[in-house]
């Protein structure tokens, strides 16, 4: 008798924790855990607005170039009404610069410079992207923007910077990001330049609601 | 004497509810987050390798949303009881150990990235939640799973 009460038991512990695996799985993909946000210096936009971006993006991939692009010209065109935070997800395995890109971009925000940073970055990305050794550009743009170079550097090679890229690809992987930029606009899922676009149509029946 | 008793059940059941909820909620947050975001705050309390870290913010997270909902549920109470009393017991001595080496602990990881109180507060908050463990422990049977399989098995 007592073994079937505890055979019952273990089958509904079985199906609770089914039940529950299966819940924070599927809250995994649909994207409804807690959102990290990002410094500051990579948000723009007020932090109310009624369109929330957070784009996974990459600095040495041509689509993240194009859609920087966009997301300016949206950001002008909606302001006030679009919040862009900006999430690392650089593919390392085939953009070797990529991540140290990223680390580099963090240290120019640390001193307020992110976004002509990060513009220098897309804008060169076939020069440096390609490089084999190291390449050079990423100090070449500190000095262009008059930046602390001993605290650039510094910083670069902070357990905290490193950190905090690994992190947001963690993060990007955990939401099933595999290709950039990837973009959730209030929560939804949209990929690659096209979609944002397509996304962008509806812009304005989300701030009527 | 009936009313004592009566008080004690309500409590302890009451107690398994918000001791299981809690633990829900926080296994929850973390199995929805990166689980490096986790590892980095196991390893600020500077116990375990880092590899270790990451081992542990994979597996802690679900163990803990399994023992809270078992134990919300009142299921193998008095096993999840011990269970949970154990973790809890366990992070007392991860916080003890920080505070008495001056570790620079910045989030105890406690409910993931959300923001956590100094290390005394975490402690104090520790204690509470073992004295919830114990009286759900020890009276915390009724108005479960285990009580309805044990009624009608």
């Amino acid at each position: 008798m007592q073994h079937t009460k505890t055979a019952r038991k273990l089958v509904i512990a079985s199906l609770l924790i089914f039940a529950a695996t299966l819940t924070t799985l599927l809250a995994r993909q649909l994207n409804l855990g807690p959102i990290r946000t990002v410094p500051p210096f990579r948000a723009f936009g007020p932090k109310t607005a009624e369109i929330q971006i957070y784009e996974y993006t990459d600095f040495a991939c041509p689509s993240c170039q194009a859609a920087y692009l966009q997301l300016e010209e949206m950001l002008k065109l909606y302001n006030g009404h679009i919040a862009l935070n900006f999430k690392h997800y650089p593919l390392v395995s085939i953009h070797k610069w990529s991540f140290h890109a990223a680390a580099y971009a963090d240290c120019a925000g640390a001193q307020g410079k992110f976004q002509e940073y990060a513009a220098l970055l897309f804008k060169n990305q076939e020069l440096w992207g390609r490089a084999e050794k190291k390449p050079a550009e990423f100090f070449d743009y500190a000095k262009k923007l008059d930046l602390d170079l001993s605290a650039f550097e510094a910083c670069s090679n902070k357990d905290e910077t490193i950190k905090g890229v690994k992190l947001e690809m963690a993060e990007g992987d955990l939401k099933g990001v595999n290709a950039t930029p990837t973009f959730f606009i209030n929560r939804k899922r949209v990929v690659g330049t096209l979609q944002l676009l397509d996304a962008a149509k509806h812009f304005d029946n989300l701030l009527k609601k | 004497m009936q009313n004592e008793r009566k008080v004690k059940t309500i409590l302890a059941v009451c107690s398994r509810i918000i001791l299981g909820g809690v633990f829900v909620y926080a296994g929850y947050l973390k199995a929805v987050s990166p689980a490096e975001e986790f590892a980095y705050a196991i390893e600020g309390y500077k116990i375990v390798p880092v590899w270790a870290a990451l081992w542990t913010a994979l597996t802690l997270p679900w163990l803990e949303l399994y023992l809270g909902l078992m134990f919300a549920t009142g299921l193998f109470t008095r096993f999840c009881a011990a269970g949970i009393g154990a973790l809890l017991l366990g992070f007392e001595v991860l916080l003890t150990q920080a505070w008495l080496r001056g570790l620079p602990v910045t989030s105890c990881g406690c409910f993931g990235a959300n923001g956590s109180s100094s290390l005394a507060g975490e402690f104090a908050q520790n204690i509470a939640l073992l004295v919830l463990a114990v009286l759900s422990f020890r009276h915390g049977a009724v108005f479960s799973l285990d009580s309805a399989v044990d009624r009608h098995g």
